[in-house]
């Protein structure tokens, strides 16, 4: 059986080979230019982390790109691995998307590769690391290769004074050695941008101000509840996408990959912590100071006690959405091969595990149902590749015009019904955002029909 | 565990060979261990009942402390014809791990417990033991070896010094929910001058383990003793519920 990496080698190499050295271009200063090089995370004077970073910083840099405005990047890979960059949430050819899956060349150690592209859609979205960890809990996307991009829309409605990136990351992942604990990873150290709480700058606001928070979830595997203590979060857009209804909430739930866009309106002066909701998430270093000019003192934190977080509410509710019988369904059941307690299961769609799952063939133009039915004891983040689907039922809920999105959480035992639009001819990649999912299989891809 | 150099005299009250992971705290493990010596010592020996055909029941309850440590309590109890259902005694066991933060590629801990029992049941009516845990779990296989040290606190074998328990159990997952495999439990004498072989405990049991949730432990095996000193047939079984108390919130 050809394992998802060695896989990635065969075809990654032979196609990025031809494509890879492109010195013609190189004449020109590229717009942006993102080195991958090996660094040491500082997440607090006693936590430090070996790992690979996007031009020495953690997270990687902020890129403000304008929509349909063409970008060139040039991307220096000088770690020892060879590596590819996923612009997540883009509608992006295949070749420059960043998965090997779909054909974008890897970029071999030591080399360089240039690529450009028009970015759309406009909103919040990020770009990481598309590469392989299996039992190696320092690569892939447990590592921080991630960055954040901003696709600004030609016409930016505003309605905030400034904006804060936040991204969510969980560090010194491993497997228990004994009893049943090799199911899934656990870690040592959570942080967001890198820091554990208390080891970062303050995030410093002014009384009455509109802060618009961009809060990123880059873990490799972990869900998390973020709250800011006194203070709410009125949630404008949803992995970059307007939201039909934008609510006030006291936490957002983050999967994997997933984004939130929330504006805080800063009206109760102090210093507050923004944190994660679970206690020893928090403990684990999960939190950043909010802090009022002037103000003094330790940060305040009040501890909720429930976590409490639905798509549902962000639901157009006037609007009819299209017929369910307009969309061809394709039927999807996730669920895991038993392989030992000993062992991560082998995850499979439709019984099959990458690469050898179906390739299924959209027609351009035609809408499509996906009906994602997971039989599986955990949560999935599915992430469609170049595409935003609209989430239409999740857990057992009536149909909904739900927000836009390009990763949905479907929770174990439940199903979940998102529809989009083939509209971006391409190899199409569709899977768990979970690193360690993906690496045992937890991945398809769509072709389009000549 | 009460087997070993008390089984010498007597039967077997817990048959099992433990694990490295400890019972979370805010939760109590309620175990059911039942075994029926099949064949076993016909004679009374030393004031000491008959072994065979005892049917022996033992409550045990283990209590979280923390994410490393943990108290268990024991029961034991002994039905026999001709003795009715006989209160054998008690053992007190706290045992704690080597937390996760450590990282280490098998799981390790450390067992001792102290505890009496009635001179119609062993001889020896007060002993202490230390049972160094280490177990790994690979694939589908799950490995673990308990190289146990008794001593005897009151009795006749109180200067014997130290005796040397192991067990073993070697296990594969047929599937999610049935495992199968073998326990191997052994008594070799004291420490530095072993006994003869037949005067040795030496059992292997083919057993089976259902994993039919995380709060339930249900184990069921037979077991062979092929020396002289040891119950030659053995039926167990060992029935587990744990029971989460305290209030459970969603952010803890």
């Amino acid at each position: 059986m050809i394992s998802r990496r060695r896989f990635g080698q065969l075809s990654g190499f032979a196609a990025g080979t031809a494509i890879l050295p492109l010195p013609i271009r190189a004449a020109t200063v590229p717009d942006v230019t993102l080195d991958i090089a090996p660094y040491t995370l500082e997440a607090s004077p006693s936590q430090h982390f070996r790992t690979v970073a996007y031009n020495g910083q953690i997270p990687g840099p902020l890129l403000r790109m304008r929509q349909g405005q063409e970008q060139s990047i040039e991307i220096r890979n000088s770690s020892k691995d060879p590596e590819v960059v996923h612009w997540h949430g883009l509608f992006l050819p295949s070749d420059v998307d960043g998965a090997m899956e779909e054909g974008t060349p890897m970029i071999a150690p030591g080399t360089q590769m240039r690529m450009s592209f028009r970015p759309d859609p406009p909103g919040f979205r990020w770009f990481h690391t598309h590469t392989f960890a299996g039992k190696d809990l320092t690569k892939a996307q447990y590592g921080s290769l991630h960055g954040f991009l901003l696709i600004e829309p030609r016409d930016d409605p505003g309605g905030y004074d400034r904006e804060v990136f936040l991204a969510l990351h969980d560090w010194g992942g491993h497997f228990e050695g004994g009893g049943d604990g090799s199911m899934n990873p656990v870690y040592d150290v959570s942080t967001i941008n890198g820091k554990m709480l208390g080891f970062g700058e303050p995030i410093r606001v002014k009384q009455g101000e509109h802060v618009m928070m961009h809060v990123l979830n880059s873990s490799p595997t972990e869900i998390h509840w973020v709250a800011l203590a006194g203070h709410s979060f009125q949630v404008v857009a949803l992995d970059g996408n307007a939201v039909a209804r934008p609510q006030t909430l006291a936490m957002l739930r983050l999967a994997p990959a997933e984004r939130v866009s929330a504006v805080v309106e800063m009206n109760n002066p102090g210093a507050w912590i923004l944190g994660d909701v679970r206690k020893h998430i928090q403990s684990a270093g999960m939190g950043a100071v909010i802090e009022y000019a002037g103000a003094a003192g330790k940060p305040i934190w009040t501890q909720p006690e429930s976590l409490n977080w639905s798509y549902r509410e962000f639901a157009a509710t006037e609007e009819p959405g299209p017929a369910a019988d307009e969309a061809a369904r394709i039927e999807l059941v996730f669920d895991a091969k038993f392989e030992g307690h000993g062992s991560e299961e082998q995850w499979r769609i439709n019984g099959k595990s990458y690469p050898h799952t179906d390739e299924p063939k959209l027609n351009a133009g035609q809408r499509y149902r996906l009906v994602m039915k997971n039989m599986s004891m955990d949560d999935h983040p599915i992430h469609l590749h170049r595409h935003t689907f609209e989430i239409r039922m999740v857990d057992g809920s009536p149909e909904m015009r739900g927000p836009r999105k390009d990763v949905v959480l479907v929770p174990a035992k439940t199903t979940a019904e998102v529809e989009f639009v083939a509209d971006n001819p391409g190899r199409t990649l569709f899977h768990c955002h979970q690193q360690d999912h993906m690496d045992r299989g937890f991945m398809m891809v769509f072709q389009y029909a000549e | 565990m009460l087997t070993a150099r008390i089984a010498s005299a007597q039967g077997n009250y817990e048959i099992q060979v433990y694990g490295a992971d400890t019972v979370p705290p805010k939760s109590l493990m309620i175990e059911l261990h039942s075994n029926y010596t099949v064949t076993g010592q016909p004679k009374v020996i030393d004031g000491v009942y008959p072994t065979n055909h005892q049917e022996h029941e033992t409550l045990e309850l283990t209590q979280g402390i923390n994410d490393w440590a943990e108290v268990g309590f024991y029961v034991f109890t002994s039905e026999q014809d001709g003795h009715g259902v006989q209160w054998v005694g008690d053992h007190i066991r706290p045992r704690v791990r080597a937390p996760d933060r450590w990282h280490l590629p098998v799981g390790l801990s450390l067992s001792t417990e102290i505890g009496y029992q009635r001179a119609e049941y062993s001889t020896d009516t007060w002993t202490w033991e230390i049972r160094p845990i280490i177990d790994k779990t690979a694939g589908r296989w799950y490995l673990a070896f308990n190289p146990a040290l008794e001593r005897t606190l009151h009795g006749p074998d109180v200067n014997q010094g130290l005796g040397f328990s192991p067990a073993v159990k070697v296990s594969y997952d047929f599937t999610a929910k049935i495992s199968g495999g073998f326990e191997y439990y052994a008594d070799y004498g004291r420490l530095g001058a072993f006994d003869a072989l037949r005067q040795q405990q030496q059992q292997i049991f083919a057993v089976t383990d259902l994993n039919v949730s995380p709060k339930w432990e249900i184990n069921f095996g037979v077991g062979l003793g092929p020396t002289a000193a040891t119950d030659h047939l053995i039926v167990k079984g060992i029935l587990g519920r744990r029971f989460d108390w305290g209030k459970k919130s969603a952010v803890e």
